[in-house]
C-alpha cells in the first residue's frame, strides 16, 4: 500500500494565494451595479414603547431612496422561537432593537439619514438580570409569544432537562462531595471581517443574498419562512459566499439585519448592501451566551465518579437566537465527559432586556466545561487525588456508551492527558513554586458530523475535464480553516491527481447539493467522507473509460507511426493488463495497469483518456461526474436529550503552568499544552493553526474579554476596551497531535475546528488555585477578581 | 455629515494666521490619531482642521545643554533615540509603549499633552522630568512648567491661538535615573488603567531627590508631591519604598471607570511607585 | 463637500487623486482607486487591518486624512509582488506556513511586517510580535505569522 502523496501532508495554502495580494473579494469589496447602501437605526432604551417616529427629515435629504418603520413592513415573526419583527414597532426591549432602517446612495448619507429620524418612547422599567427576571414580580420582557398568547413569565419554554439515574441514591452513596457555582459572561466573536450581507431581488422577486452565512441551506430555509409571510412565497433564494472574514459561530443564524437588507432591497428594486462597523459589531452582533452554573459532583472511596448534578441559568436576552440552544450541546460535557453514571441537567433560559446570544466557537461546550471542570478539580480535592490521575481514573474509554447515548468509538483522552503530565513535568513540578502552579482540563467534542438537524448530510460534486483539472463542487462554506487546501488534498489523494490541479467552489447554493452547515466543527469529517465517495464513483468511471480506451489509443498511435515509417513493427502487447477497471489505478495524473505500473504504452495521462473519451467523433461521447451526499447514520437528541447525534467524538486535554503576581494580580502563562485527539492529521501545518487559534481564543477567555454591560448598554463596544490579545501578549503554546485514527473519518480524521478552545480556561483556572489557593469562578479571570480573592482569603 | 477644510501651513506664522481667521472653528492637528478618531466617533467636525505637520522644524530631539524636543517629534522618533532611552529612560518608555507601530509613527509628543487626557502616556514621564513646554502665540513665546500646563481633563493652558512648539528638559535630569509603568491589561493597543512615572537622584544609596508622577489618577496627570518629600534623604529599601507607594496612592483621587476600579488603581500605585524606584536607581 | 486633488507616488506610479477632502487614504484606496487590499476594520486606528506603508513606515490608512499624503510614496499590499507577478517571500511566507486563514487581517499584517523587514532584515522574534502588536487576528493567535515573518527573513538572506 503506498504512502499517501497528499493526505497527512503540510500542503500550502497556494490555492488562496488571493489572500496575499488583496485581490480576494470580501463583502466589504463586493460592489453590484445600482448598489444602495443600508443603515439601522438601533433603540435609545433598553424596554421602552415607541410612541412615534417621524421620518420627514430623512426622507428629504438627497440620495435617500427609502426609509423603513415597523409600519411600512409586515409584522411577520423570526428568529428561533420567532420572538421577534425585523423593525420593532411597538416595544424596543434592549438598546440593540431595530426601530428603523435608511437605503441610500452611499452608506455616508444613510447615516446621515439615520441620525435625522425622530423617536418618541416612553421608557417601560427593564430587568437586567436572569435571576431578578425570573421572580414573580419581574417586569415581563414579553407579554405574549409568538401566536399572540399573553406570557406569565420571563421563562423561556424550552425542554432543557435531561435525567439518566438516580442522584439522590448516588449522593448517598459517595464518599466525597464537592459543590460549586461558576460563571461565564458575554464574549465577541472578534472577527476581523465584520458582518455584512448584499440583498439583491430579480425581476421575478426572486432572490440572491451575497451573504456570509456558513449555513446557505438553512439560511433558504428560514429566509423561505420570512417570505411566505410577507407574499413572496415560492419564491427562489440563492445564497452566494464572498470570501468570509471570520466567522466563530456569528454566521449560523439569519439575522435581523439580513431581513432588513431583504426589505430595503424589495422597497427600493436595488441591491442593498448593509455592513456593520466595528461598534456596530460589539453593540448589535449576538455575542457568546452567558451562564451561571451550580455543579455539585460525587465520587466512591476509588475516585470514580458516581453523580454529577447541575442546574444552569442562562440570560436570554430580549429575543432568542442561538444561544438559546446551547444546552443541546452544554449536555455534552455535562453527561459525558468523563465516565459518570447518574447524570441530572437542567437549564433555564430567561428573557431579560440584555443583549441577546447566539453560537460561539464551541457554541456552550466552553460554558459547561468551565462549570465540569472547575467542580473535577473541586471533587479532586475533597477526595485526596491528584488532579490530573483523578481525571485518568474517570476517563472515557473507545466502546463506550455515555448517559446520553453516545457511542464512543476512538477515543485519544488518555494520551492527552498522559502526555500533558509529562510536557508539563506535572508530577516532578507541581504546587513546588511559591506562585506558580499548574492545573488541566479536558473535552469531549462532536467530531463526526453533528445532527442537530433532521438532516446532517452533505453533498458534493466532482466533475473532471479533459485538460485533467477537476471541479469540486462543495456544500460547505469557508471561514478560513483552509477547507479548499484540505478538501483539494482529500480529492487528488482519492483520484490520483495533484492538489494544485483541483478547483472548488464553495458557498453557492445555485451550484451545491445541501448541506447542514460548516459548524460543529464537522466539514472535514463530512466533506471528506463526501469526496471520498464522489471521487470513488468519478475513478471508477475514468478507470471504465481507459479500459475502453487504452487499446484505441494505443493502436491508434501505432497506426499513425506506421504511416509514417512502413518498416515500423507493432509490438506485442498485452491487452489483458487493462481489460479490466479494478487491475487499473490512477496515480499523479496517470492511469495504469496495477501489475505493470511503469507500461511504456499503457501508463497514459488522465487528460488523454478523457479527451479520447469525449471527443469520439461518432455518438457516445462521455464526460466524468460524479456526486455523492454523506448522511451518517446517527441520531438526533430526543426529547430527553439523548442520542448518538455524531459518528465520532474529538477529545482533548489543555495542561497550563501559570506564575500569579500576588502583588499586581496578573497571570502570566508560562506554558501551555494543547493536546488533541485528531484522529488523523490531514494536513499538519494547517491543524496547528486550529490549535493555536483555538488555544489563544481560549486564553482571552479564561483571562481578558468580557462584553461589559451595564443596565443592558454595551459600556466597551472597540477594541480599544474589549480585551482581545494582540501579538505582544505571548502565550507560549505547545501543541500535540494525537492521532489514533477513527475508522469513519476520511482517512482516519476527525473534526478540530472547536475544540482547542474548549478546555482553556477551566485549565487557567484550575492552574491559578493550585499557584495561590484561590479559586476563580466568574471568568474571565481578571487580576481584580484575583486580589480581591487574595485579600478575602487573609 | 462631516465636512471640514483641511489646510496644512509650511509655517508657524501661517498657522497664527489661520487661527485668527477661524478662531473656535479650528482644530489643529498632528498625527490625527485622537483628532480623526474623535471625528468618526462623534461625527461631528470642526469647520477647518489646520495640519502641524508641515512645521519640520518642530521635529527634533537635541541635547543643547537642556534636552530639546520638538512638538511634532513622533513617538517612533522618541522610541528610536538612543538619547532619550539613555538618559529619558522614562519618556522612552512612555512613547514606546502607545498604541502601536502604526501609531507611533504619526502620533507627537506635542499632540500628546495638548490632548491632555488624563492617561497620556508621556505625560508622567515629562512630568518627573521637569519639562517645561514652550508655547508659541501671535502675541509672542512663553513657556509653562509642566506640572501646570494641565488644568483638567482635556484641558490645558494653551490658549486657542496659540501653539505648542517645544519641550525643554534641564540638564540636571542626566543625574536622575528615570521610568515609567503603564499597567494595562494587554501588552499592547491600549490606554493604561493607571500609570507611575518615577525619577531620582541618589547619593548613594541614599535618595537625595525624587519626582513622583501619576496617571489615571486624578483628573489630570499629577505629581504626588507628599510621597516626594518623604523619600528625600531616605535609603533605598523596601519598606522606605512602600511607605512612599502607600503615600503616592492616597494622594491620587482615581475614578471607577470601564477599565479599572478606584481601589485597584490605588492598590497599583503603591505597588509601582516602590518597583519603578528600584527600576529609576539601576539607571542612574 | 470641498474636493482636493493630490498627488502622491502609489506602489511606484505617480497618480493623483481627485476626492473630496474628509476622505482618508483609506478610502481613496478602496473607492478611488479601487485598491480593496486594505480593509476597514474599525476605522479608528484600533485594528490594524488597513495598514499600509507610506514614506517607509507602517501607517493605519483609515487616520490618514488625504491631504496629508501629498507628495508622499504609499505601498499597499497590491504593490509588493513582484513585476513579472511572482509573490514577494513575505507573501510566499504567509501561504506556506499558514499565516493566512480567513485572510481579513492579512493585507496590514503583511505590510506591517514588510516595514519591519525593510528596515531590519534580520529581527528577533520579540521584534516581530512588536512590529505587529497593532494588527489583531482572531484565526491564528499569531503563532504561524510570526513563523511566516522569520521564514520571509530568512529567505532575504
Amino acid at each position: 500500500m503506498p504512502d499517501n502523496l497528499f493526505v497527512g501532508k503540510s500542503v500550502p495554502r497556494t490555492i488562496e494565494a488571493d489572500k496575499v495580494t488583496g485581490n480576494a473579494v470580501y463583502i466589504d469589496d463586493l460592489k453590484r451595479p445600482g448598489m444602495l447602501y443600508g443603515k439601522i437605526l438601533y433603540s435609545k432604551y433598553a424596554h421602552a414603547k415607541i410612541k412615534n417616529i417621524d421620518t420627514s427629515k430623512a426622507e428629504k435629504l438627497e440620495g435617500v431612496r427609502a426609509v423603513l418603520t415597523g409600519q411600512d413592513i409586515p409584522d411577520a415573526r423570526v428568529g428561533f422561537l420567532r420572538d421577534q419583527t425585523v423593525l420593532k414597532k411597538d416595544v424596543v426591549r434592549q438598546f440593540r432593537d431595530e426601530v428603523a432602517a435608511v437605503a441610500a446612495i452611499s452608506p455616508e448619507i444613510a447615516e446621515e439619514a439615520v441620525s435625522l429620524i425622530k423617536v418618541e418612547y416612553e421608557k417601560l422599567p427593564a430587568v437586567f438580570d436572569p435571576f431578578e427576571a425570573m421572580k414573580q414580580e419581574a417586569p415581563l420582557v414579553h407579554e405574549t409569544d409568538a401566536r399572540g398568547r399573553p406570557l406569565k413569565s420571563n421563562i423561556l419554554p424550552l425542554p432543557w432537562k435531561f435525567e439518566v439515574g438516580d442522584i439522590e441514591q448516588a449522593r448517598k452513596d459517595a464518599a466525597y462531595v464537592a459543590k460549586d457555582t461558576v460563571s461565564t459572561t458575554w464574549v465577541n466573536q472578534c472577527c476581523m471581517g465584520t458582518s455584512g450581507c448584499i440583498a439583491e431581488f430579480d425581476q421575478n422577486n426572486n432572490l440572491t443574498m451575497y451573504d456570509q452565512t456558513n449555513v446557505i441551506f438553512g439560511h433558504i430555509g428560514r429566509i423561505t419562512e420570512y417570505f411566505a409571510q410577507i407574499g413572496l412565497a415560492g419564491k427562489k433564494i440563492r445564497v452566494v459566499n464572498p470570501v468570509v472574514g471570520g466567522s466563530f459561530g456569528t454566521k449560523l443564524d439569519t439575522d435581523i439585519y439580513e431581513f432588513i437588507a431583504i426589505q430595503l432591497a424589495l422597497k427600493t428594486r436595488k441591491p442593498v448592501k448593509i455592513l456593520f462597523d466595528r461598534e456596530e459589531e460589539f453593540r448589535a452582533l449576538p455575542p457568546r451566551q452567558p451562564a451561571v452554573f451550580n455543579i455539585e459532583q460525587g465520587c466512591d472511596k476509588e475516585g470514580r465518579l458516581t453523580f454529577r448534578n447541575c442546574e444552569a441559568v442562562l440570560d436570554n436576552g430580549a429575543y432568542t437566537s442561538w444561544g438559546a440552544t446551547t444546552p443541546s450541546v452544554m449536555i455534552m460535557p455535562m453527561s459525558s465527559l468523563y465516565r459518570v453514571p447518574n447524570v441530572y441537567f437542567k437549564a433555564t433560559c430567561v428573557y431579560t432586556n440584555n443583549i441577546y446570544a447566539q453560537a460561539m466557537r464551541g457554541y456552550g461546550n466552553p460554558q459547561a466545561t468551565f462549570a465540569v471542570e472547575t467542580s473535577m478539580d473541586s471533587l479532586a480535592e475533597e477526595a485526596g487525588i491528584d488532579p490530573a490521575e483523578f481525571r485518568l481514573i474517570n476517563r472515557n474509554r473507545s466502546g463506550d456508551e455515555t448517559p446520553m447515548k453516545l457511542k464512543i468509538t476512538s477515543c485519544g483522552l488518555e494520551e492527552c492527558i498522559t502526555t500533558v503530565k509529562d510536557r508539563l513535568q506535572w508530577d516532578e513540578k507541581r504546587g513546588k513554586k511559591k506562585g506558580r502552579g499548574m492545573g488541566m482540563a479536558s473535552l469531549i467534542h462532536v467530531a463526526g458530523g453533528a445532527r442537530v438537524t433532521k438532516s446532517d448530510g452533505h453533498g458534493i460534486m466532482v466533475k473532471v475535464d479533459e485538460y485533467g483539472h477537476v471541479d469540486v463542487i462543495e456544500s460547505g462554506t469557508d471561514q478560513g480553516q483552509g477547507s479548499p487546501t484540505v478538501i483539494s488534498q482529500i480529492v487528488a489523494e482519492a483520484l490520483g491527481v495533484r492538489p494544485e490541479d483541483i478547483f472548488l467552489t464553495f458557498g453557492d447554493t445555485a451550484l451545491a447539493l445541501w448541506d447542514a452547515g460548516t459548524h460543529a466543527s464537522r466539514h472535514t469529517f463530512m466533506a471528506g467522507n463526501a469526496a471520498l465517495i464522489a471521487c470513488a464513483k468519478a475513478k471508477k468511471q475514468i478507470l471504465d473509460m481507459a479500459v475502453e480506451l487504452i487499446p484505441k489509443i494505443v493502436k491508434g498511435g501505432f497506426k499513425r507511426k506506421k504511416r509514417k515509417d512502413p518498416e515500423f513493427v507493432e509490438p506485442d502487447l498485452d491487452y489483458g493488463l487493462t481489460a479490466n477497471a479494478e487491475d487499473m489505478d490512477i496515480r499523479d495524473r496517470m492511469v495504469f495497469p496495477k501489475k505493470d505500473p511503469d507500461h511504456r504504452y499503457f501508463k497514459i495521462p488522465v487528460a488523454e483518456i478523457l479527451r479520447n473519451g469525449l471527443h469520439v467523433g461518432t455518438g457516445e461521447s462521455k464526460v466524468v461526474a460524479a456526486e455523492a451526499f454523506y448522511d451518517p447514520p446517527t441520531e438526533m437528541l430526543n426529547r430527553e436529550m439523548k442520542g448518538n447525534l455524531s459518528m465520532t467524538y474529538a477529545f482533548g486535554t489543555t495542561g497550563v503552568e501559570v506564575e500569579v503576581d500576588e502583588q499586581t494580580g496578573e497571570v502570566k502563562i508560562l506554558k501551555l499544552v494543547s493536546a488533541h485527539d485528531v484522529g488523523k492529521a490531514m494536513n499538519p501545518t494547517l491543524l496547528l493553526g486550529q490549535i493555536y487559534g483555538a488555544a489563544y481564543t481560549g486564553v482571552g477567555y479564561g483571562l481578558t474579554e468580557e462584553i461589559k454591560v451595564q443596565n443592558g448598554r454595551v459600556m466597551n463596544p472597540g477594541f480599544r476596551d474589549y480585551q482581545m490579545l494582540t501579538a505582544m501578549d505571548v502565550v507560549p503554546i505547545e501543541p500535540v497531535v494525537v492521532e489514533p485514527g477513527d475508522e469513519d473519518g476520511p482517512y482516519g480524521a476527525k473534526g478540530v475546528g472547536e475544540p482547542g478552545l474548549v478546555p482553556t480556561a477551566p485549565a487557567i483556572a484550575n492552574a491559578v488555585y493550585n499557584a495561590i489557593g484561590v479559586r476563580i469562578t466568574d471568568l474571565p479571570i481578571t487580576p481584580e477578581k484575583i486580589l480581591t480573592a487574595l485579600k478575602e482569603r487573609k | 455629515m462631516i465636512d471640514y477644510d483641511y489646510r496644512k501651513p509650511g509655517n508657524l506664522e501661517e498657522v497664527f494666521n489661520l487661527l485668527r481667521e477661524y478662531g473656535p472653528k479650528a482644530t489643529l492637528v498632528a498625527g490625527g490619531t485622537d483628532v480623526m478618531v474623535k471625528i468618526k466617533n462623534t461625527k461631528k467636525a470642526p469647520e477647518i482642521l489646520i495640519s502641524l505637520r508641515g512645521l519640520k522644524e518642530l521635529c527634533y530631539i537635541r541635547k543643547n545643554g537642556d534636552y530639546h524636543i520638538g512638538a511634532l517629534t513622533t513617538h517612533t522618533m522618541l522610541e528610536k533615540s538612543d538619547l532619550v532611552q539613555e538618559e529619558l529612560t522614562a519618556l522612552y518608555e512612555g512613547a514606546s509603549r502607545i498604541g502601536s507601530v502604526q501609531i507611533r509613527n504619526v502620533a507627537t509628543i506635542g499632540g500628546n499633552i495638548c490632548n491632555a487626557a488624563p492617561s497620556a502616556d508621556t505625560a508622567g514621564p515629562l512630568l518627573v522630568l521637569d519639562a517645561q513646554v514652550l508655547i508659541e502665540g501671535p502675541e509672542g513665546k512663553r513657556r509653562v512648567p509642566i506640572t501646570e500646563f494641565f488644568t483638567g481633563t482635556y484641558k490645558t493652558v494653551r490658549k486657542e491661538d496659540e501653539v505648542v512648539t517645544g519641550l525643554q528638559i534641564p540638564v540636571e535630569m542626566e543625574q536622575f535615573g528615570s521610568a515609567y509603568w503603564k499597567q494595562s491589561r494587554r501588552k499592547a493597543m491600549n490606554l493604561p488603567i493607571v500609570g507611575i512615572a518615577v525619577s531620582l537622584r541618589l547619593d548613594n544609596k541614599t535618595i537625595s531627590e525624587s519626582r513622583i508622577a501619576l496617571t489615571v489618577a486624578a483628573p489630570t496627570p499629577i505629581r504626588a508631591y507628599k510621597a516626594e518629600e518623604f523619600l528625600a534623604g531616605k535609603p533605598m529599601d523596601d519598606e522606605v519604598l512602600a511607605e512612599a507607594g502607600r503615600i503616592a496612592a492616597s494622594e491620587a483621587s482615581p475614578r471607577d471607570s470601564i477599565r479599572g476600579k478606584e481601589w485597584y488603581r490605588r492598590d497599583m500605585i503603591a505597588v509601582f511607585v516602590p518597583r519603578m524606584a528600584r527600576l529609576a536607581a539601576e539607571r542612574r | 463637500m470641498k474636493k482636493v486633488l493630490v498627488s502622491f507616488t502609489l506602489n511606484g506610479d505617480p497618480v493623483t487623486a481627485d476626492v473630496p477632502v474628509t476622505w482618508t487614504l483609506l478610502k481613496t484606496l478602496r473607492e478611488y482607486f479601487e485598491l480593496t487590499g486594505a480593509k476597514e476594520g474599525c476605522g479608528v486606528g484600533e485594528c490594524g487591518a488597513c495598514t499600509v506603508i507610506m514614506d517607509g513606515q507602517a501607517i493605519n490608512s483609515c487616520l490618514c486624512p488625504i491631504s496629508e499624503v501629498e507628495g508622499k510614496s504609499v505601498t499597499t499590499i497590491e504593490g509588493i509582488a513582484h513585476k513579472d507577478g511572482s509573490l514577494h517571500p513575505i507573501q510566499k511566507a504567509f501561504l506556506e506556513n499558514n499565516g493566512v486563514q480567513c485572510g481579513f487581517c492579512t493585507s496590514g499584517m503583511i505590510m506591517s511586517s514588510k516595514a519591519l523587514l525593510d528596515h531590519n532584515p534580520d529581527p528577533t522574534e520579540d521584534d516581530i510580535r512588536k512590529s505587529i502588536a497593532g494588527n489583531f487576528c482572531r484565526c491564528t493567535g499569531y503563532v504561524q505569522i510570526v513563523e511566516s515573518v522569520e521564514m520571509a527573513a530568512k529567505e532575504g538572506e
